[in-house]
């Protein structure tokens, strides 16, 4: 009892100097933490942050947007026209298709990657910046398109021009075809009043 | 008028003052505050009289002590917020006959004692003394209140304890 | 001074009021600075024992940043909500900070300053420790939040029970010193550090040697008392923020959440001081002062000012350092060490002291 008694009491004593021994080595142990905004933790090679898009090579195919899981990317398109073509990627490859349209809403980002690999001019692309925070949430959507407005209207009635005018081409090839097919089915006619048509022939037999 | 005398009146006062209001007070709490106030006033007086040991006993023991167990009980206790405090006038009569005896027994004493008037020599320590005494021509009494406290604390430690068996 | 301020007013009494004013001034500004490094050097110590580095952005390694938390602390809405007792809720932390403060009036920073050289010394000190509950009873009560009511009466309980080991200490102390006068206590300690408490006073012979076990034991136990006295961590029932949600100043803000606050911390250096006046000499120097060295009269009060701060420092980081090494004891726990250790322990000292005494 009364040895339990001082046990008790020096246990109580001695485990706290040992208590006291371990923070007082944590005392001198250099701080794990970082002075945030002047050190910076090194970030991984392949670190995912925010969405850039390099917008001179992007070919307007949509894949990434497709590829969202959350939707944030928004492409919208216009036809480049034979006489104002949008040129080429860097690499050499043709762009078809003028892009009016291209925003991410960053807010919505999930940081997963999966726009990154279906781009087949890799264009799209993750860096390696994180801070970018805004006051006013609509700051978040990133707009990458870098035509103006006009352009985009420009582009608009290049595009309607030049469907018009391959309208008309159609509509005035069609009227050609058609006329050519009336000709040809007045010449049939002609020659199949000379001779049976086969089905007639088929339906002889 | 010296600084003593003003410090006597703002002790008196507090006592006196804060003693009405623990007895008018309509909230028991707020009674037990006041004496707080009272205990503090007294202790100051104390002082003044060069009676310092008993002064700082004094907060010791009532405020230190007896006010926490009184505010102990007095918050522990259910339904003290609609306690009703009895106040107002009661057997007013009795009660003016009462106290004017009381205050006539008093003045009379005040006027009619000799008192020394020649300045007192105030004890620059008192505890010493106090000791001193208490250890040879009071020990009897001092050891027999010592008795009597420990048997209070007996008492209370068996009366608070569980019933066993 | 006196006389001198009597010339200025032309009236002794108001010349007596203010050098009781005056007089009060220098301890409370050491206490607001002595908050303001300890709060800073808490946070310090602190993050460093968890591997962290706290305050880096206000002045050099952040000293600037307790500064800069009391000008928005009382910049602060003062909150007194519908429910709460307002008198009561707006006397109590003043009543707290107030008897603290009448505490540092007995300790001899320095042989030629003392707030005041009383005979009952460490007696009152007691005293007003002992009512500072009564403030602390009055906050919880007037926050009418059961919380704050709750925090109280731990507190109480607690300061009540753990006065007794301390006061059994005390008498111990009394009766080695002969004295409650914290400056004549510093005094009998006087020249070299064998002569401090905690090695057995000043006397020689064989009742020094014998003492020395015992002193460290009253040593150990005035320090865990008057720790939990000051609800220190591990004994910050009444102020636990994870179960009571800071006891009982939950419902305190700005200038009076810091009176409580100045309260605690300038509590943390009473005690320090305490174990200092009592076992390890007060205001004097462990080995002789510079000043004597060299002969310059005005040095020694410098040093004493020094050393008596520096050791009292040093308690208190003991106490920070204790502070992040244990967690907190429950109810239960607590009472145990006080009545069924400390208590035992403290009468056992007083019995084995006092017969060395006799010899």
């Amino acid at each position: 009892m009364i040895k339990d008694y001082l046990k008790n009491t020096w246990e109580g004593l001695y485990t706290v100097l040992v208590g006291m021994k371990i923070t007082w080595k944590h005392l001198f142990v250099p701080s794990v933490t970082l002075q945030y905004p002047e050190e910076r933790a090194k970030l991984p090679e392949r670190a995912r942050n925010r969405l850039f898009v390099n917008i001179n090579d992007c070919i307007g195919c949509m894949q990434c947007a497709t590829a969202c899981p959350v939707n944030c990317i928004d492409i919208e398109t216009v036809k480049g026209a034979p006489v104002d073509m949008p040129g080429e990627t860097s690499k050499g490859k043709k762009k078809a298709l003028w892009v009016t349209k291209f925003e991410i809403d960053i807010a919505k980002c999930c940081f997963c990657q999966l726009c990154v690999f279906p781009c087949p001019t890799e264009c799209i692309q993750m860096t390696d910046v994180y801070e970018y925070s805004e006051w006013d949430r609509d700051n978040l959507i990133y707009n990458y398109a870098n035509l103006t407005p006009q352009e985009v209207d420009i582009k608009q009635l290049n595009l309607e021009k030049f469907q018009a005018e391959k309208e008309a081409k159609k509509i005035e090839a069609a009227k050609a075809k058609a006329e050519a097919a009336a000709k040809k089915a007045e010449e049939d006619k002609a020659k199949s009043e000379e001779k049976p048509s086969d089905d007639e022939k088929k339906e002889e037999k | 008028m010296s600084i003593y005398d003003l410090i006597f009146y703002l002790f008196a006062a507090i006592t006196v003052l804060s003693a009405l209001m623990v007895v008018s007070s309509d909230n028991i709490v707020r009674s037990a505050f006041y004496l707080l106030a009272t205990f503090f006033g007294v202790s100051g007086l104390y002082v003044l009289l060069g009676a310092d040991f008993v002064a700082v006993t004094q907060i010791m023991v009532y405020i230190g002590g007896i006010l926490i167990l009184l505010l102990f009980g007095v918050m522990l206790t259910s339904n003290i917020t609609n306690v009703e405090i009895k106040k107002g006038m009661k057997n007013v009569i009795p009660a003016i006959v009462g106290i004017g005896i009381f205050l006539a027994a008093t003045i009379s004493m005040m006027t009619n004692t000799n008192w020394k008037t020649q300045p007192g020599e105030i004890p620059q320590t008192t505890s010493f003394e106090l000791g001193k005494l208490l250890i040879t021509d009071y020990v009897l009494v001092f050891e027999l209140l010592g008795i009597l406290l420990l048997i209070a604390l007996i008492g209370a430690a068996s009366m608070a304890r569980k019933e066993q068996e | 001074m006196q006389n001198y301020l009597t010339e200025i007013f032309g009236n002794e009494l108001v010349a007596e009021i203010t050098v009781y004013v005056l007089n009060t001034i220098p301890v409370l500004a050491f206490i607001v600075l002595f908050v303001l490094f300890a709060v800073w050097l808490e946070r310090k110590v602190s993050a460093h024992m968890q591997d962290r580095l706290g305050p880096m952005r206000v002045g050099w390694h952040g000293v600037l940043q307790t500064v800069a938390d009391f000008l928005k602390l009382v910049q602060k809405e003062d909150i007194v909500a519908d429910a709460n007792d307002k008198a009561l809720f707006n006397i109590a932390p003043f009543l707290v900070f107030v008897a603290t403060l009448a505490t540092y009036t007995m300790l001899p920073f320095t042989s030629i300053f003392v707030g005041s050289n009383a005979d009952v010394g460490i007696f009152l000190v007691l005293a007003l420790s002992g009512a500072v509950v009564a403030g602390i009873l009055m906050a919880g009560w007037a926050s009418n939040n059961k919380y704050s009511l709750y925090g109280s009466l731990r507190a109480a309980a607690q300061i009540v029970s753990y006065e007794i080991p301390t006061a059994l200490v005390v008498l111990t102390m009394i009766m080695v010193y002969g004295t409650m006068n914290l400056g004549d206590v510093t005094e009998a300690q006087t020249s070299y550090f064998w002569n401090w408490g905690i090695f057995g006073g000043a006397g020689l012979g064989l009742g020094k040697f014998l003492l020395v076990p015992f002193m460290f034991v009253a040593f150990i136990i005035l320090f865990i008392s008057t720790l939990a006295e000051s609800n220190r961590t591990p004994f910050d029932l009444p102020e636990s923020e994870s179960e009571l949600v800071a006891g009982f100043n939950t419902e305190y803000s700005g200038i009076k959440f810091s009176m409580f606050f100045l309260a605690e911390f300038a509590n943390m250096f009473l005690i320090g001081s305490i174990l200092v006046i009592f076992f390890f000499g007060g205001y004097n120097s462990p080995f002789g002062y510079f000043g004597n060295l060299i002969g310059v009269d005005w040095l020694i009060p410098i040093e004493q000012l020094f050393w008596f701060i520096g050791k009292g420092m040093f308690f208190v980081f003991i106490s920070m350092w204790l502070r992040w090494t244990l967690p907190r004891v429950r109810v239960d726990q607590l009472m145990t060490i006080c009545w069924k250790y400390l208590i035992p322990y403290a009468f056992f000292n007083l019995l084995i002291v006092g017969l060395i005494l006799l010899i």
